[in-house]
C-alpha cells in the first residue's frame, strides 16, 4: 500500500481528463457534478437539480467517454499490475519473449497497431486470459498449456487484443464509474474521500473477475479469429481452443472462473460458426506452426 | 528398448485411443471431406443433430463417422460431448495432436489457482510489471519473427454479427 497515493492521484488526474482550467480541476465537486449532469440517466431521480451546475459552466469537460491513449495505458497499468500481484509472470524469458513476439505480429494486424503493446504468461494452473487497457494482455499458465500450436495461441491473443482495441474493459470501468459516482454525490460521500477514487477498477485486480456483457464476448471471439487470419495463421484456432476448454466439465476448479464470466464455449462456438459461415473457405494456406509452439518446461 | 517392447507400447496406446473414442453432435449441416482440407473431395454429409463419433482431429478438422458417412469436418461444425467429466475422454483427440502424456491433470501443488478473492486480494507489484514492459517486442520484430516463420498477412475483413442465436444452420 505504501505507493498507493501516487497511483490514487494518477487516478484522480485521469478523472479529472478533459477539464482545462486548473482552479476547475482541482474542484473534484464540480466535476463530479459535471458526471451526473452528462449522464442523468446512470443516476437516481431524486432531486439534485441544485447541485447541478449550469450548462454553459462545464460544456462535456469531463473527457471520461474518450481518455487520452496515455490515459489508458496508465489505467490499464494499473491493473496489469494488480494481477501479477496475484499471479506472477512465469519464471522462464524465452516463453515470455516468444508470447510477446506472436502477440505483437497479431495485434499489428489491427487497427491499433501502434499501442505499447504487452503479452505475458502468468502463474497459475487456471485456464483463463485477461485484457486491460491500453495493450496488456495476461494468459495462464493453466490456458497456455492446452494449446496445441502457435495458431492457438495467435486466436487467444487475437479474442484479448480484439477486447482491447474494442475499449470493452474501459467501457466498463466508465459505466460503473458513473454509477459509484453518482451514487456518492448524491449520499453526499465525495470529497476528499479516496475510496471512491479507488472503485474506478475496485479493489486489487477485481475488475479482471468482472464478466464483460456477452456480445462483448462474441465480439472479441470474431475478432480474434480475424486478426489470426490476418497474421497469417489458420483462423480456426480459437475455435479449437474453446472446444478444448468446452470440453472441462463445470466443476473443474480451473474454469469456475472462466466458465463465471464468459458465455459457455459451447455458445461461443455456435456463435463463431454462424458469423464465419463460408467467409474462411477460401483460406486454405493459413499456418498452424505446431512445431514452433514454445513448450513449457514443466 | 526392443521391438516387442516398441510394439507392446504402440498396442496399449492404441487400445487407449480406442477406449476413449468420444461421441459428438452435428452441429449444423455440413459436407464431410474425405482429407482436413476445404476443397478436398466429399466423402458425404452430416444434417443438425446427427450423433457421429469423433475419430481423429488436426488442427482445426475433426474426423468423424456419421450416420451418412465418414470425412473431415470443420470442428465447428460439431459439438464435442457425450461425456460430462473433464480429460478422461479427451483421449483420442491428446494422442491425435501429439499432447497425451504431457500430464492434463491439474496440480495444484505450489501453484495457486486464481479465483474472485485471489483477485481482489491482489496487491500491485511493480517489478513485475517492469518487468513486463520490458519484453516489448517492436512491430519491425514481429514482423521479422512472422517471417522467419512463413507466415503471409492476408487481408481479411471483420465478420459481421451473426443474426441467429446461435447453431442455426
Amino acid at each position: 500500500m505504501m505507493n498507493k497515493p501516487s497511483r490514487t492521484s494518477l487516478l484522480l488526474a485521469l478523472l479529472l481528463t478533459g477539464l482545462s482550467a486548473p482552479a476547475v480541476a482541482l474542484d473534484l465537486g464540480k466535476a463530479l457534478k459535471g458526471v451526473v449532469e452528462q449522464k442523468p440517466q446512470e443516476t437516481s431521480p431524486a432531486d439534485n437539480a441544485q447541485s447541478v451546475a449550469p450548462p454553459e459552466a462545464q460544456p462535456s469537460t469531463i473527457n471520461l467517454k474518450k481518455p487520452s491513449q496515455e490515459d489508458e495505458i496508465k489505467l490499464g497499468r494499473e491493473i496489469a499490475g494488480n494481477l501479477l500481484g496475484a499471479a506472477p509472470l512465469v519464471k522462464d524469458e524465452a516463453l515470455q519473449k516468444y508470447v510477446n513476439q506472436v502477440g505483437r505480429w497479431v495485434a499489428t494486424q489491427s487497427e491499433r497497431p501502434d499501442l505499447p503493446w504487452h503479452f505475458g504468461v502468468i502463474e497459475s494452473n487456471d485456464i483463463n486470459a485477461f485484457a486491460a487497457p491500453g495493450g496488456y494482455v495476461m494468459i495462464t499458465k493453466g490456458l497456455y498449456r492446452k494449446l496445441t500450436s502457435e495458431a492457438d495461441l495467435a486466436g487467444v491473443l487475437g479474442h484479448e487484443i480484439g477486447h482491447v482495441i474494442k475499449k470493452h474493459q474501459l467501457k466498463l470501468i466508465q459505466k460503473q464509474q458513473l454509477l459509484s459516482l453518482g451514487a456518492g454525490l448524491l449520499g453526499g460521500s465525495l470529497g476528499k474521500d479516496n475510496s471512491t477514487v479507488q472503485k474506478l477498477i475496485g479493489s486489487g485486480a477485481e475488475i479482471c473477475a468482472r464478466s464483460l456483457d456477452k456480445d462483448a464476448e462474441f465480439e472479441a471471439d470474431r475478432i480474434g479469429v480475424v486478426l489470426a487470419g490476418r497474421a497469417g495463421y489458420d483462423p480456426y484456432g480459437l475455435p479449437s481452443v474453446l472446444q478444448e476448454i468446452g470440453h472441462s466439465s463445470k466443476d473443474d476448479g480451473s474454469v469456475a472462473l472462466l466458465f463465471k464470466t464468459h458465455p459457455h464455449p459451447d455458445d461461443r462456438l455456435a456463435r463463431l460458426g454462424d458469423a464465419i459461415g463460408n467467409r474462411f473457405d477460401n483460406i486454405t494456406d493459413g499456418k498452424s506452426l505446431e512445431e514452433r509452439l514454445y513448450r513449457l518446461k514443466d | 528398448m526392443n521391438p516387442s517392447r516398441i510394439l507392446a507400447a504402440g498396442m496399449l496406446m492404441l487400445a487407449t485411443a480406442m477406449a476413449h473414442a468420444e461421441s459428438g453432435t452435428a452441429l449444423k449441416s455440413d459436407t464431410l471431406r474425405a482429407e482436413p482440407f476445404p476443397d478436398a473431395k466429399s466423402a458425404g454429409s452430416i444434417a443438425r443433430n446427427d450423433k457421429v463419433e469423433i475419430l481423429d482431429k488436426k488442427g482445426a478438422w475433426l474426423k468423424v463417422k456419421a450416420p451418412k458417412g465418414s470425412g473431415w469436418v470443420r470442428l465447428l461444425s460439431v459439438k464435442r460431448g457425450g461425456s460430462t467429466k473433464s480429460n478422461e475422454a479427451s483421449g483420442v483427440l491428446s494422442v491425435a495432436s501429439g499432447r497425451a502424456g504431457t500430464g492434463q491433470v491439474v496440480s495444484t501443488t505450489g501453484v495457486r489457482g486464481l479465483n474472485e478473492e485471489d483477485l481482489k486480494a491482489a496487491k500491485f507489484n511493480e517489478d513485475e510489471v517492469k518487468k513486463l514492459e520490458s519484453g516489448l517486442i517492436t512491430s519491425d520484430q514481429a514482423r521479422q519473427f512472422a517471417a522467419s516463420g512463413k507466415l503471409k498477412p492476408r487481408k481479411l475483413d471483420y465478420l459481421p454479427k451473426p443474426n441467429t442465436q446461435g447453431g442455426q444452420p
